[in-house]
């Protein structure tokens, strides 16, 4: 069998609040192959984020705290400049707040991680905005600002946004936790299509209805992975 | 809105620069080009006891191709007896008496351009055609046909023969008394139109004869710029000599008394002490001279202490002139001759020649100078051994004066830096809170790949943005205030009414309107409003103040030794100072750039 796509290995991260030294993670391994849909299950404040952010090289482990594993290969090996590239080209972020440009259109913001270094160029970009907003059904909105927009209608543009560059990997950070239950069906519909086109996902929830839509689901309980 | 308020502090600091800047650098160019005005390139001079036989060194520095023109001039100082007020009890002016060969001077100097008076001035000519009418009123009637009597009567008569017939009138002018008619011929004569009219082409030819000056303008120019009037030596002053002449707020000139005291019409006296060759002094000399015309240099002290006389009067009145020194026993034998003198010669350059390249070949002239008389058996002052004699160029006979006005420059160009570092601490602190409000954005931005140097580069350009916008704000406002100088300067010290109630009604209305809108008890519009009227009610009653305190004259030319502020924008300083304002906007936006570049992503992706 080949390698599995992403591999945590014994992941440890601890937070400083103030004085107090707060251990989120307390060694992790998981595993993630090419093409699955894994839903992380936890409650509020398990690590699941933190979980998310390591997993897409926006964090780093603590020192000698395991590893992250991309194709076979460690994060913690890659360079600042390596990392951005990784994150630019290799994942794709959803978050559960959207996190899109205020100041942008719909979109701009779907073309933006094709204007960084490494991404697929401004031509590119346009091109597959335009595609891929409409095929989220938003061509009407394109040169609306976020904040005249529904949530799930942000939510679909931030997921735009997350696929403007082709990703191996779709990391979805609670992506319907702001929405309600038909609006987010309707994104997990979206999350599960892009699955189906051969887009491997990792999906944290505190939802067992939604992790049950994944492929497989991994519970996060202080700190450590079990099979669910 | 808060780049804008960058973009705005930019712009300000900018135009304040330049603003300050090009009055400066035009004041001290009005320095260095009012020497070409005044006195040419170089002067030789050799005060008080003078350089004789000077015409020979005249023509030893014009035969050098540096030297466009060289002028003789005797200087000295003395009093001016003016022919103000009316009465016996006539006032006396402390003056600067240049003696000076008209024509040369008038090559070496741009002496003609600065004659103020091209025409009689129109108020001085109705007054001067009164007198005049009035001199010559019996001669004047006694050309006069009866029809021009008739057109005089109905003309100063106005209505009240309105429907008479010629026959009805011409009884009238039988009856009229001579006085009478002499009196309507003076009433008319400040009305050229109707006088030209009344007394017909022989009896203007009749007062053209008596005045020559009223009816052609040349002979004012003329003898401005041969120092004669009716080919008598006369005088030209300088136009702030005269305290008859006022500076208007629009920077041109009246004359008091309607018109009266135009200084060209009179005659005053001067008088100087001269000084033996031993250096006392000996009895006052005096001298009157009628005004020709009046000069403005535009530099004050000049255009207030100067008058231009004929060399050979000065040489008399300082006893520089030729002279011969006979036998006492026997008058009629000549013991010495000393040749006439001058104390200065000024020396305009050939086009394309500096001061210091004419300045040597000066030198050189004057050695040639100095040979010629030594083989003649001549005495002269001796280059490097007489202390008193010296050939400067304007800027170092002036240099006690311009020195100053460059240090001034500079003390401001350094004060000024100070205004750079308010600029960039302006704009690091909006750039700082622009970054603390899109700390959010920028850990967006790295989710999505984009690299630390991509952040510090987004912020750079930001700066650059503002900064290069600022600039070009601040050059068109600098422009528009420096070009503007003099209109700004004229409404400070005659502030207009309207501008005060303007800006008093303008605080009403935003007051009215800040109370009308209050939006729930909104803080912040509330205090905007009442500040915004309370700056606008500031200025308001700043103004009416100003006016009722009779304006603020800042342009005061006795302070600043020319008539006129400059107004041009210093370009080159100009583009300087904008492209200073862009460096330092960039470099102030590194250091938030270089904040935002640190920002942990995942701190600001929970920022909410």
């Amino acid at each position: 069998m080949s390698n599995p796509l992403l591999q945590t290995h014994e992941l440890c991260k601890t937070y400083r609040l103030g004085r107090v030294e707060v251990p989120v993670l307390k060694g992790c391994s998981m595993h993630v192959n090419s093409g699955e849909f894994l839903a992380v299950l936890g409650s509020s404040g398990s690590g699941k984020s933190t979980l998310l952010h390591l997993m897409g090289g926006l964090d780093r482990p603590d020192v000698g705290g395991g590893e992250i594993l991309h194709d076979g290969s460690s994060l913690a090996s890659r360079s600042a400049r390596q990392l951005d590239r990784y994150r630019a080209r290799t994942v794709g972020f959803v978050f559960q707040f959207y996190h899109l440009l205020p100041e942008l259109s719909v979109l701009e913001n779907a073309m933006l991680p094709g204007l960084v270094p490494g991404g697929v160029g401004a031509v590119e970009a346009r091109k597959r905005a335009h595609e891929l907003l409409g095929r989220f059904g938003l061509e009407h909105r394109l040169h609306h600002r976020p904040r005249e927009l529904s949530g799930g209608e942000r939510q679909r543009t931030a997921i735009a946004r997350a696929l403007a560059n082709n990703p191996d990997v779709l990391l979805a950070d609670e992506p319907t936790g702001n929405l309600d239950v038909q609006t987010g069906g309707e994104i997990l519909d979206l999350i599960q299509e892009a699955h189906q086109g051969g887009l491997t996902i990792v999906m944290v929830t505190h939802d067992q209805r939604i992790a049950d839509r994944a492929d497989r689901s991994v519970q996060l309980i202080d700190g450590r992975l079990q099979p669910s | 809105m808060i780049p804008f308020l960058a973009v705005f502090a930019v712009a300000l600091c900018v135009a304040l620069v330049i603003v300050v800047i090009s009055v400066m650098t035009g004041f001290l160019d009005m320095v260095r080009s009012s020497g070409k005005t005044l006195m040419g390139d170089v002067v030789v001079s050799y005060p008080i006891r003078g350089i004789p036989d000077y015409e020979r060194l005249v023509a030893a520095i014009t035969a050098k191709p540096e030297a466009a023109a060289a002028t003789p001039v005797v200087d000295t100082w003395g009093l001016l007896r003016m022919p103000y007020p009316a009465g016996d009890a006539k006032e006396s002016e402390q003056i600067q008496i240049w003696g000076i060969e008209p024509a040369s001077f008038a090559a070496v100097t741009g002496f003609a351009d600065t004659l103020k008076w091209k025409a009689v001035p129109e108020d001085t000519a109705a007054d001067m055609r009164w007198d005049l009418v009035r001199q010559h009123a019996s001669e004047l009637l006694d050309g006069m046909s009866e029809s021009q009597k008739v057109l005089l009567l109905r003309l100063t008569a106005r209505d009240e023969l309105d429907g008479a017939t010629d026959d009805v009138v011409r009884r009238i002018v039988a009856k009229e008394s001579p006085r009478d008619l002499q009196n309507r011929l003076g009433l008319l004569s400040f009305n050229l139109a109707d006088i030209t009219k009344v007394l017909g082409p022989e009896g203007i030819a009749v007062l053209a004869e008596a005045a020559p000056r009223l009816w052609n303008p040349d002979i004012v120019i003329s003898d401005g710029l041969t120092l004669k009037r009716n080919g008598r030596p006369a005088m030209v002053s300088g136009l702030h000599v005269s305290k008859a002449n006022l500076r208007t707020s629009t920077g041109d000139y009246a004359i008091s008394a309607g018109g009266h005291w135009w200084m060209p019409r009179f005659q005053g006296t001067l008088t100087t002490l001269p000084i033996d060759s031993r250096g006392g002094l000996l009895e006052p000399e005096s001298v009157i001279l009628p005004f020709a015309n009046e000069f403005s240099s535009g530099v004050y002290i000049i255009d207030q202490s100067r008058v231009m006389v004929p060399i050979e009067t000065v040489q008399r009145l300082t006893h520089l002139d030729a002279s011969e020194r006979v036998d006492p026993d026997d008058p009629t034998r000549v013991l010495s001759t000393t040749p006439a003198r001058a104390t200065m010669v000024l020396v305009r350059a050939t086009d394309g020649v500096d001061a210091e390249t004419l300045q040597a070949a000066v030198r050189a002239a004057y050695e040639e100078f100095e040979q010629a008389a030594d083989k003649a058996g001549r005495k002269v002052p001796l280059l490097g051994r007489d202390p008193g004699l010296g050939i400067l160029t304007w800027e170092q006979q002036n240099a006690s004066f311009i020195g100053p006005v460059e240090k001034e420059r500079e003390l401001m160009r350094t004060l000024f830096s100070i205004v750079y570092l308010v600029c960039g601490a302006l704009i690091v602190a909006i750039f700082w809170a622009i970054v603390y409000e899109k700390t959010r954005d920028i850990g967006i931005l790295r989710s999505i790949g984009a690299t630390r140097i991509g952040i510090v580069h987004i912020f750079l350009l930001y700066g650059l943005f503002v900064g290069t916008l600022g600039a070009l704000g601040g050059i068109g406002l600098g422009w528009l205030v420096t070009t503007n100088m003099e209109a700004i300067h004229e409404s400070m010290s005659d502030p207009p009414l309207w501008l005060g109630v303007a800006f008093l009604v303008a605080a009403a209305s935003m007051l009215l309107w800040t109370i009308w809108n209050r939006q729930n008890g909104k803080l912040l519009p509330m205090l905007l409003g009442v500040l915004g009227s309370l700056v606008l009610a500031g200025i308001g009653v700043g103004e009416l103040l100003i006016r009722s305190s009779g304006g603020i004259v800042l342009w005061d030319p006795a302070v600043y030794y020319f008539t006129e502020i400059p107004h041009t924008v210093d370009w080159t300083s100009a583009w300087i100072t904008a492209g200073g304002a862009v460096i330092c906007s960039v470099i102030a936006a590194a250091i938030p750039a270089a904040r935002a570049a640190d920002i942990d992503p995942v701190g600001a992706l929970r920022y909410e």
